[in-house]
């Protein structure tokens, strides 16, 4: 598709700034989305290429201001609700138990 | 329904996976052969980025045969096919101002091109 994510040829970005010794992860958050995507991955109810399809059809001004694992996450979501798994009612309900935990002062 | 355990973890990360598959499927081009790719705007996925559709370039290696991620991520079917190392010129790419003499080496499966 001629999405947000083939974006050879585009300019204005800004310049690329790679990190010395750069970190697998930058965020514990991070390693969650490879684990998550991997474990169910591992089912066989997507292949790779799908995952990479529901990747690129996050909407293009979303992908283009999402970080690496972000966008993980939001083509993992989709997968999830598009295959009846989670519904996003489930999410942003979590989400909101989450935050008020986290107001609370609780631990995750 | 495989189920990912604990015990697995680092044995399925090492192991990885590959795309490449053992299939007998003929190549439809060959080393040093003038190619074009397809100009095509699929709404699923493909891996021909917009700005490799309908460029000449010359094939350098075929590297065998290997998952077709178009189809393989519409409907799973693998169809399995030739994987080439194509090469394109920058002045074929990015057109006038750009160097004719540097080049940029792309995969393309066989799907993605035609005789030129």
């Amino acid at each position: 598709m001629n999405g947000a994510h083939d974006m050879g040829g585009m300019h204005g970005f800004g310049p690329i700034n790679p990190e010395p010794d750069e970190p697998v992860f930058h965020a514990e958050w991070e390693k969650r989305v490879f684990a998550l995507t991997v474990a169910t991955g591992f089912g066989g109810e997507w292949n790779i290429d799908m995952v990479r399809f529901a990747r690129e059809s996050t909407d293009p001004a979303i992908y283009l201001r999402s970080t690496y694992y972000e966008k993980w996450l939001l083509g993992l979501q989709r997968l999830l609700i598009e295959r009846g798994h989670l519904s996003e009612d489930e999410i942003a309900r979590r989400m909101a138990r989450i935050a008020a935990e986290q107001a609370a002062g609780g631990q995750r | 329904m495989r189920v990912l355990q604990l015990d697995n973890v680092q044995e399925v990360l090492r192991a990885g996976d590959s795309a490449r598959l053992p299939s007998n499927a003929a190549a439809r081009f060959k080393p040093g052969d003038a190619v074009r790719t397809r100009n095509f705007q699929p709404p699923g996925h493909t891996r021909l980025p917009r700005y490799a559709r309908a460029k000449h370039g010359v094939v350098a290696i075929d590297h065998g045969v290997f998952v077709f991620p178009d189809t393989h991520a519409a409907s799973g079917d693998k169809k399995p096919q030739h994987l080439y190392s194509v090469r394109f010129t920058m002045r074929e790419l990015w057109g006038e101002g750009a160097s004719d003499i540097d080049t940029v080496h792309m995969d393309m499966f066989d799907d993605y091109l035609q005789p030129a």
